[in-house]
């Protein structure tokens, strides 16, 4: 590369290096001032395909979070005035050719037909089925990854003793899988609260606090190889030297250099709390007293309803998918932004 | 090795112990009552607090916990009898309780259902290996091809599909709308009332359905295992001396790459006998996990309670055999 085609504000810079430059390291000097994250985050939007995932992502976000006003301006909503009104018991209780499908055209009053049977309306439970599946799943990422993460920082910056009694918690819950805790509270759950006025609330706590109890402990172990790792580094070595308190070595230095690792945890827990969730309303031991995906595909796996009205399965049905397959694939983008030696 | 095989199995059984004492604990302060669903079912949910007060006794929820806890390992070892209001239950050696709504000992159902289990695990373990390892090793040889990268990313959204998705729609189109003859009869007919051929028909859909999603991920493990071990000294040697590649991908590099896959075969093995519940669910197996939701529904808290246990052991165990096997396969394992 010549004098002449760098650019006059390289070439101040460049002066005292060798005339022939190879074009790699002089695009390593562009970029020195980048932090890892933006650089990820570079290479995150270059990727087709995390983009496309991020906005499907963004779809499901929107719709849950905005599910009251988008279903007010449909003009659905979650009560039923009578299902006689909208389901026709002589014919298996599927919907009135004027609720639309199966039977009738597609009308706007009930944008995604009406349930057989009940005569709920799909739109309105789809949506609010969103809201419930990403509350559950984020709120249970959440609490997992700070249980995760408190307990892999400890176990592995302090080790001994405090790290083989931790390790033996992580491996011991490791062998309980989540769905045979999750079928062993359900019942005690359902003894405990059933008469409750707000059994649907308790079971969506026990939910998160089964999933979370349960889905730590990747977390932990991915944390507490990285901290084994960074604290020999010489910036932990000097903090120590220099007599600063544990928690605040592993909070203030720790910490931030654990980004990466708790993003990718995050970004594996994410969509496995959505299949789950859904996956346990579809068993009848998740939530079961409200609105959920899961359930609804429960609902429409009646062998009549399936001949019949095969659109009512399929509406959650991709919904559950699109979701988790949108997450799954941006979380493998992230995964490949923040360290792209693992797969090339 | 010994004194390693010693350390595994001592912390092995101190797992059992504490998962036993949770799920014990669990199901004795958890409940508003351990014996109201009894009550409420034998009394036809007119369970009065004198009455509930009654089957409590017997039952023995007024004794200490640990009391309690101490006749549960007891019965599991020698065999108890158990009272249930007036009523008494012989429940012999692995005691697990008494069935609430049978009022059979807990562990003869659970035997009986074994079978179903096992056939469900063990077809389903094989396919993946059938499946997984030899599409892993083709894509490694032709690792960077576009068959690699199609089959590669093919298999990551295969495998991002929730599971019982995947198989309940495997199982609604193939048997109920286009009723295809080889899948129209799934469940569990065992081998010596119905004859192979009706056992390996029910199975069936359930075996490809589990081996077609669960091999997605033996065949990134191979192929992983495969390129690392194929990117070797020892392989490049091999290539020089001048042999042949079938030698060198199956008997040089594929030895190598299989223990990982082993090791991680061992505990999808577990994990697969404990938790087929979605498959027997589905496609309408009646195993363990079919049995588990049906006491769940019915409120039958000793039958949750062994299956649970049931379970947890069968997974630590598992863990156990892979640890010890991979131990003798990688001597680094046990030197560290």
């Amino acid at each position: 590369m010549s004098a002449d085609t760098a650019g006059p504000e390289t070439l101040g810079s460049l002066s005292t290096e060798p005339e022939h430059q190879d074009p790699n390291s002089q695009q390593a000097k562009e970029i020195a001032g980048k932090s890892p994250m933006r650089i990820a985050l570079g290479r995150l939007a270059k990727d087709k395909i995390a983009v496309v995932c991020a906005v499907v992502v963004l779809f499901f976000i929107i719709c849950a979070v905005f599910a009251g006003p988008i279903s007010a301006a449909f003009g659905v909503s979650l009560e039923t005035p009578l299902a006689s009104e909208r389901v026709d018991g002589l014919n298996q209780g599927l919907p009135k050719p004027e609720m639309g499908p199966p039977n009738g055209p597609f009308t706007m009053e009930h944008p995604m037909g009406v349930a057989p049977r009940t005569g709920e309306d799909n739109l309105a439970y789809w949506l609010y089925g969103c809201r419930v599946s990403l509350l559950i799943a984020a709120t249970a990422t959440l609490f997992a990854s700070v249980v995760g993460v408190i307990v892999g920082l400890l176990a592995g910056f302090l080790g001994g003793a405090v790290d083989k009694m931790l390790s033996f918690f992580i491996d011991m819950f490791l062998t309980i899988p989540f769905l045979l805790a999750a079928l062993t509270i359900a019942p005690i759950i359902n003894d405990r609260f059933n008469l409750s006025d707000n059994y649907g609330t308790i079971q969506k706590t026990a939910l998160i606090v089964v999933l979370s109890i349960f889905g730590w402990m990747g977390t932990a172990r991915l944390i507490r190889g990285e901290v084994l790792a960074l604290r020999e580094r010489e910036f932990v070595q000097a903090a120590r030297v220099m007599g600063m308190p544990t928690r605040r070595i592993l909070f203030k230095e720790l910490l931030p250099n654990l980004a990466a690792p708790i993003i990718i945890s995050i970004s594996l827990m994410l969509p496995t709390f959505v299949a789950l969730e859904a996956g346990l309303a579809f068993l009848g031991i998740g939530v079961t007293d409200g609105v959920s995906w899961g359930q609804t595909i429960l609902k429409a796996t009646n062998l009549t309803f399936f001949r019949e009205y095969p659109q009512y399965l399929w509406q959650p049905l991709l919904g559950i998918v699109a979701l988790v397959l949108s997450l799954n694939l941006l979380g493998d983008a992230v995964r490949d932004a923040l360290d792209p030696k693992t797969r090339r | 090795m010994f004194a390693y095989v010693v350390k595994r199995l001592i912390s092995g059984v101190l797992v059992v112990t504490l998962v036993s004492m949770a799920i014990f604990l669990l199901f004795w302060y958890g409940p508003s009552s351990p014996a109201q669903p009894i009550c409420d079912r034998e009394t036809s949910n007119r369970c009065t607090p004198a009455r509930l007060d009654t089957y409590e006794r017997t039952l023995g929820y007024d004794n200490p916990v640990y009391v309690e806890y101490g006749k549960f390992v007891e019965g599991i070892f020698v065999g108890r009898t158990i009272t249930i209001a007036s009523s008494e239950y012989e429940c012999g050696a692995p005691c697990l309780g008494v069935s609430f709504r049978t009022k059979q000992p807990v562990k003869e159902e659970l035997v009986s259902r074994i079978p179903a289990t096992f056939s469900i695990a063990i077809g389903g373990a094989f396919l993946y290996l059938l499946f997984g390892v030899p599409i892993g090793v083709a894509a490694a040889k032709r690792r960077g091809s576009v068959a690699d990268k199609a089959l590669v990313s093919s298999f990551l959204f295969i495998s991002s599909i929730p599971y019982y998705l995947f198989a309940l729609l495997t199982w609604l189109y193939l048997t109920i709308t286009f009723e295809v003859p080889l899948f129209s009869d799934t469940g569990y007919f065992p081998i010596t009332q119905d004859g192979p051929f009706k056992w390996f028909s029910g199975m069936f859909l359930a075996w490809v359905a589990l081996g077609i999603f669960g091999c997605t991920q033996y065949t990134r493990f191979t192929r992983g295992a495969m390129v690392e071990a194929l990117s070797e000294d020892y392989i490049r040697t091999a290539k020089a001396k001048g042999l042949p590649t079938r030698t060198i991908v199956y008997k040089h590099g594929l030895r190598a790459a299989l223990v990982p896959v082993v090791t991680i075969f061992g505990i999808d093995f577990g994990t697969l006998l404990a938790g087929t519940i979605f498959t027997e669910r589905i496609f309408e197996i009646q195993g363990i996990g079919w049995w588990a939701l049906e006491a769940v529904q019915g409120r039958d808290l000793p039958v949750v309670q062994a299956t649970a246990l049931f379970s947890a052991v069968i997974l630590i165990c598992s863990n156990l055999l892979v640890d010890v096997v991979y131990s003798v396969l990688d001597p680094r394992v046990r030197l560290s």
